[in-house]
């Protein structure tokens, strides 16, 4: 499905968080959203998905503009803070977001446990996640964006605090399901993350500096380092 | 909808202490309120000079107090402030004075009590009967003002309990994710009232029975229509709990809102009879859920009133309930604009 943000600004305040982003997701693509901390990501997901409402411009999912109700079911979004159930276990966790989701009796289990095996919390889906570790939490959560399977993901910094080979399954996941048409959206501040991407918008003070396949971007600087690109961005910023 | 109930109920019983709050704190309050208010076998201490007429002392001996004859150059002042005596009584050719420490209620009442019948013994045709409609006098405190308690106190405890945990809904972001299922926001807010009104419910109908049954409190009444007013008591508490927690940022501004939705509503539980309120104040009572619940709990428990005789009470909390529920649901958009 295709994803296409045109002229979306916002504001908190008198402070300007985004301004005059223009940027299109398509299917079978894994979109990585680049920038540090502060840049305006994870509003600009929080638009996507229809939590906050955009000052201007407009937002549209497979042709319907958002907020509405059948964009949010075609979307797996797995946001930066945990936001899962601290005081059930995982597998409880699972099975109500599954039933939110409309999934039901032999499907519904089925996911649940595809999913659990996926992020490797089988053995402890009957634990209280009050008791998970911060990387399990994490991987919970994302186990609860890619239970309804969904045709869009929206991942905000999806692997901080996973370790390196549970990261390595969860890319190789993301490429799966990036196969098999779906439109990904993750927003890091990791540059060698964004190299894993077909494309890369890199976003710097609420502007969007840069959007292009991963491969073009490392083309224009030296070392093929992305993140040049941002040193660059700061230098203009200071002429203007 | 029935998700979200399966899951708080889950909650819940994953959380002991949440469950003891909401079991065992009214439990442990009833019985304090038992043991300070209801009857007591205390015996008053009466001093009385050596002056005092022997006609009156000899039939006061008679009644449930002791007695105790003192000197006449005594300090009664110094007796009473260090509780050797209760009350002093002193009689001359203007009648006679009971003096006591400070304006306590139930030994004031029980020496009076106590004179009142030494009077009537001595002279039949000065003796005062009290009666009353609804209720007798024998009654104790804690049967005439229990009712307030059941009623502030089951709005307090799941106002308290729902509020907190729908704001913790919020803190950790749970609430955001669950407002970008598919879920509607009706379905949201009636499966948090009905989700917290089950274990409402149950509270209900384990204090109310406590009552009736360990401490013997006086239901004049039919103990269910109680059960029932407690109920709609309580889910008018998750309604104004879950209001209160979709305009609060965190826990602790929930609990900054106690002085002001729950304080108020106590003083006009009944503690206070609000027709002699000056400037019309007892009108604030008509926004006050705890005022039916509390009025409708008094009239069935102490007046022995029947449905028929409530309903309007009754159907006041209901319109409470469902006009809280329509704001909540609108008030949800903070987190979905649709």
């Amino acid at each position: 499905m295709k994803i296409q943000i045109s002229n979306i600004s916002k504001r908190f305040g008198k402070s300007i968080v985004l301004e005059n982003i223009n940027l299109n997701a398509y299917a079978g693509e894994i979109l990585c959203l680049l920038g540090p901390s502060g840049a305006g990501k994870t509003t600009l997901i929080r638009l996507i998905i229809g939590a906050v409402k955009a000052d201007t411009g407009t937002i549209i999912i497979d042709g319907k503009r958002i907020p509405n109700m059948d964009s949010i079911k075609t979307i797996g979004y797995m946001p930066q803070n945990d936001a899962v159930y601290n005081d059930i276990n995982g597998y409880d966790n699972l099975i109500f977001f599954g039933r939110m989701y409309g999934l039901k009796n032999k499907k519904l289990e089925q996911r649940v446990n595809e999913t659990l095996a996926l992020v490797n919390l089988t053995e402890d889906k009957n634990k209280l996640v009050s008791n998970y570790s911060g990387g399990m939490k994490k991987r919970l959560s994302l186990a609860i964006a890619l239970l309804h399977d969904p045709e869009i993901l929206i991942l905000d910094e999806p692997t901080v605090g996973v370790d390196p080979v549970l990261r390595k399954t969860i890319w190789d996941e993301f490429d799966l399901l990036c196969a098999a048409g779906k439109t990904i959206i993750i927003s890091t501040h990791v540059m060698d993350e964004a190299a894993k991407c077909q494309k890369a918008a890199l976003i710097y003070e609420g502007r969007l500096i840069i959007n292009d396949k991963v491969e073009t971007l490392k083309s224009k600087t030296k070392a093929g380092n992305l993140e040049d690109l941002f040193f660059d961005a700061q230098k203009d910023g200071e002429k203007v | 909808m029935i998700a979200l109930i399966i899951r708080i109920i889950k909650q819940m019983l994953n959380d002991r202490r949440s469950i003891a709050l909401l079991l065992l704190a009214p439990i442990l309050i009833m019985t304090l309120m038992y043991l300070l208010l209801g009857d007591s076998s205390y015996e008053p201490k009466i001093g009385v000079n050596d002056n005092f007429p022997q006609s009156i002392l000899s039939v006061l001996e008679k009644e449930d107090v002791t007695m105790i004859i003192l000197p006449d150059d005594e300090d009664m002042n110094a007796k009473l402030e260090n509780k050797e005596i209760d009350a002093m009584i002193t009689a001359d050719s203007q009648g006679m004075t009971i003096r006591m420490l400070e304006a306590d209620s139930v030994k004031a009442s029980k020496v009076t009590d106590a004179l009142k019948s030494a009077m009537a013994t001595i002279n039949p045709a000065a003796g005062m009967n009290l009666s009353f409609i609804y209720g007798d006098a024998q009654a104790s405190t804690f049967d005439n003002l229990g009712y307030i308690l059941l009623g502030v106190m089951s709005f307090f405890i799941v106002f308290l309990l729902s509020g907190v945990s729908f704001i913790r809904e919020q803190t950790t972001g749970t609430l955001e994710r669950l407002m970008l299922t598919p879920i509607k926001r009706y379905e949201v807010i009636s499966g948090y009232t009905l989700g917290f009104g089950m274990f409402a419910v149950i509270q209900s109908i384990v204090v109310v029975l406590y009552c009736q049954y360990i401490l013997n409190m006086q239901f004049t009444g039919s103990v269910l229509l109680c059960i029932l007013i407690m109920i709609l008591l309580a889910f008018a508490a998750v309604a104004t709990g879950t209001l209160i927690s979709i305009f609060a940022n965190n826990e602790f501004q929930v609990v900054q809102f106690i002085p002001i939705i729950i304080i108020p509503q106590i003083f006009f539980s009944g503690l206070i009879p609000v027709d002699t309120l000056p400037f019309h104040l007892g009108m604030l009572s008509y926004i006050m859920p705890i005022y039916y619940g509390c009025t409708a709990l008094h009239d069935v428990m102490l007046k022995g009133y029947d449905i028929g005789q409530i309903w309007n009470y009754l159907a006041a909390i209901l319109v409470f309930i469902v006009v809280l529920s329509v704001i909540n649901t609108f008030a949800l958009k903070k987190y979905r604009k649709m």
